[in-house]
């Protein structure tokens, strides 16, 4: 008989380390009304994409054209990767770090969650949900960010859950359960605060899942919406579906990144996926609404107000999930979409009439768009069997990653994948948690190319263009310091002329580019925080970077003090 | 090419994947013993984990949880060699030294369901054996579940 000794204390694992364990109860004092107006304080990056018009423009001008030259790491902070999780060789920094007064909330694969100093880059909290490794993710072991107000932290987990963390120690103070990771749903978007309200999308188009946007009541979790995107038989929308099937069931229309939000019209502008299966437009004749859609959602009551289809019965993954950037123009209410079909929509975002459309990449063979918006697809997978191959692939000509919008140049920052791909239908039966592509697919992994382009935003033509060997992957961020930042997959993180193109500067870290780079100050500094680091669904974008480095650093970059 | 699980099972002995430096350095992973743990009336659950001497592997291997939820496990390091455990929970995992002939205890909390991992994360325990699973079975609540008729799942 062992007399066995008394082993220490278990403890969390984070205690070993140093770690401090809180930070200042800087998001106590965030509300909705700072939301609504969080361009007027340009020291903070305080929603996804810096405010709800989705334009990721900075009114700093600390750092500009003329002294960009000088930028240089001010501090790195890294976690690294360790034993298994989901997807391990997929794993990427994906997300779109927050500020708030001096605080930087950072979300990062596998259910990590960071308070940094965002002055030092010490860390002051960390979280971590407990992500079962053999969750189904269609595209990698990725998070787009959180969300932050009223003392707490927000964010959506790879297992399909909410929580609400205490954003001064990092407890959790509520978790519900948001889908159904036995059907294969997942979450990797960052939610979204409306009032009372964090809404949510999900995750699992390449699986079937039926697409939903939620929300939940900030301050218990319950919710108080599911918003499904793929009608039921007999609602609106349902007669683009067959009347004799249950495709609808399995129809896809996901909500997986990030929507606007105009508080005038009080309408969410989100954006939906591609159909199920991607590629087998066969079982699901009709126009498949609302996939590859904006919907224009009541945030009051989740219902949808109108909608505009980018891409009636997609037959070539061209989810419609990136941005909805709202501008003005002329008076007129504006929402500005770059698409994965290769197109860059215009709507009238009262009522979703179509006001411009006209291709941005370069290479588009699939279809074409008619100025009107009639769409006439050319090149599709129709036989069983039969290889086709089209531009822009999978991926699209543009990623869920970001353009920006300046309203100094009045311009959009684009970036643009110029990638094909071979697709092949192969019918398959529907099983739950099994992919359901209804294809064969081979993304090119030579002559791709890609670029950050940009557009007037009064007449939708090309103003300059910088150019790379590889697709851009990352998002833009446009600054009042008239630059333009972005990340490419080879690692590069560029600085450019936002009137120009030309590269003003650029940093080699390490590492490729699939984020969302945000800036801040603390203390009248001016700070650009670039996650980095390569990884997700490298085989739909770059497959010819497949092998690049991964990596898992934050990157603030600033001027000498 | 074994047909079954017995099979299965007597080649892995045959070939000594199950043992330590025999067929390779180490045991391969998840070759140990299967255990499921026990619920109490609240729900709560409770299991034990051992680290026999020399094996260089957990006992259980596999841990299978009727459900997600709160489970207190009970570790006994019986080896003559210093290890630890890192176990997997939400909002950080629980780590804690299993010095020789230790007992420890752990309390943990994971949704189900899914599959999540352990290991004693010093030298190369892991590589060499010392790589456990913990299973969470069961559904997602209702009002979590998608609203569709029920869907065929892989046979």
């Amino acid at each position: 008989m062992t007399d066995y000794v008394e082993a220490p204390p278990a403890i969390k694992f984070s205690e070993a380390s140093a770690i401090i364990g809180t930070a200042p109860p800087v998001a106590e004092n965030v509300t909705y009304e700072r939301l609504l107006a969080a361009g007027s304080e340009p020291h903070n990056w305080l929603t996804y994409y810096g405010t709800y018009d989705g334009q990721r423009y900075s009114a700093l001008d600390g750092i500009d054209t003329g002294n960009v030259q000088r930028l240089r790491p001010a501090w790195v902070f890294q976690c690294g990767s360790y034993g298994l999780h989901a997807g391990s060789s997929t794993y990427a920094l994906e997300a779109a770090p927050l500020v708030v007064d001096g605080v930087l909330y950072l979300s990062g694969w596998d259910g990590w969650i960071w308070a940094v100093d965002a002055g030092t880059g010490q860390c002051l909290w960390q979280y971590k949900h407990a992500i079962p490794f053999d969750v189904s993710l269609c595209c990698g072991n990725v998070n787009r960010g959180v969300a932050v107000a009223k003392g707490r932290v927000f964010a959506a987990s790879l297992n399909a859950h909410v929580i609400a963390l205490d954003a001064a120690t990092g407890e959790k103070v509520w978790d519900v359960t948001h889908g159904d990771v036995r059907a294969a749903e997942s979450a990797t978007v960052a939610p979204l605060l409306v009032k009372n309200l964090v809404i949510v999308g999900s995750s699992g188009g390449e699986f079937g899942v039926r697409g939903h946007l939620d929300a939940y009541d900030i301050d218990t979790g319950e919710r108080v919406w599911r918003t499904y995107t793929v009608p039921k038989p007999g609602e609106p929308g349902s007669q683009t579906w067959p009347s004799d099937s249950p495709a609808w069931a399995r129809g896809g229309g996901n909500t997986w990144v990030t929507g606007t939000y105009d508080p005038e019209l009080n309408l969410l502008y989100w954006g939906t996926g591609n159909p199920a299966p991607d590629f087998d437009g066969e079982v699901r004749e009709g126009d498949n609404l609302h996939t590859d859609s904006v919907i224009a959602v009541d945030v009051d009551s989740g219902h949808i107000r109108w909608h505009y289809q980018f891409t009636p019965h997609d037959l070539w993954d061209y989810d419609s999930n990136m941005e909805m950037i709202l501008f003005e123009q002329d008076g007129r209410k504006l929402l500005a979409h770059f698409d994965k079909n290769g197109y860059f929509f215009v709507l009238d975002r009262t009522d979703g009439a179509l006001v411009r459309v006209t291709p941005f990449a370069d290479r588009i063979t699939w279809g074409e768009i008619s100025p009107t918006g009639d769409v006439t697809p050319l090149v599709y997978p129709d036989k069983e069997g039969e290889d086709v191959h089209f531009w822009p692939g999978p991926a699209g000509g543009k990623e869920w990653c970001h353009a920006a919008y300046s309203p100094r140049t009045n311009m959009f920052y684009v970036p643009v994948q110029d990638v094909g791909a071979t697709v092949t239908r192969r019918r398959r039966e529907f099983r739950e948690s099994i992919p359901y592509w209804g294809a064969s697919v081979t993304v090119d992994s030579a002559d791709m190319a890609g670029q950050v382009k940009a557009f007037h935003a009064a007449t939708g033509e090309e103003a300059w263009r910088w150019s790379w060997h590889l697709p851009i992957s990352a998002s833009v961020l446009a600054t009042a310091g008239d630059l333009v930042f972005c990340g490419t997959p080879s690692g590069e993180f560029n600085a450019m002329d936002a009137r120009s193109g030309e590269l003003l500067w650029q940093f080699q870290t390490g590492s490729g580019h699939h984020s969302s780079p945000t800036t801040y100050s603390v203390d009248g500094r001016q700070y650009i925080a670039a996650p980095v680091g390569w990884g997700s669904w490298v085989e739909g974008f770059a497959p010819g970077m497949m092998g690049g480095p991964h990596g898992d650093a934050l990157f603030a970059f600033a001027l000498p003090e | 090419m074994t047909s079954d699980a017995a099979a299965r099972s007597a080649v892995l002995s045959e070939l000594g994947l199950d043992k330590q430096n025999r067929a390779s350095m180490g045991r391969l992973l998840a070759t140990g013993n299967i255990e499921r743990a026990t619920e109490r009336p609240d729900g709560r659950m409770k299991a034990e984990i051992r680290i026999p001497p020399d094996e260089l592997a957990w006992d259980p291997a596999v841990l299978v949880l009727p459900h997600g939820g709160d489970i207190d496990i009970a570790l006994y390091n019986d080896d003559t060699n210093t290890h630890c455990a890192l176990m997997p929970s939400n909002g950080g995992g629980r780590w804690i030294w299993l010095p020789v002939h230790s007992r420890g205890e752990v309390s943990i909390n994971l949704d189900g369901p899914g599959c999540y991992w352990y290991s004693s994360n010093i030298g190369n325990d892991e590589g060499r054996g010392l790589f456990g699973a913990i299973v969470a079975m069961g559904e997602v609540p209702p009002d979590a579940r998608l609203d569709r008729p029920a869907q065929p799942r892989p046979d």
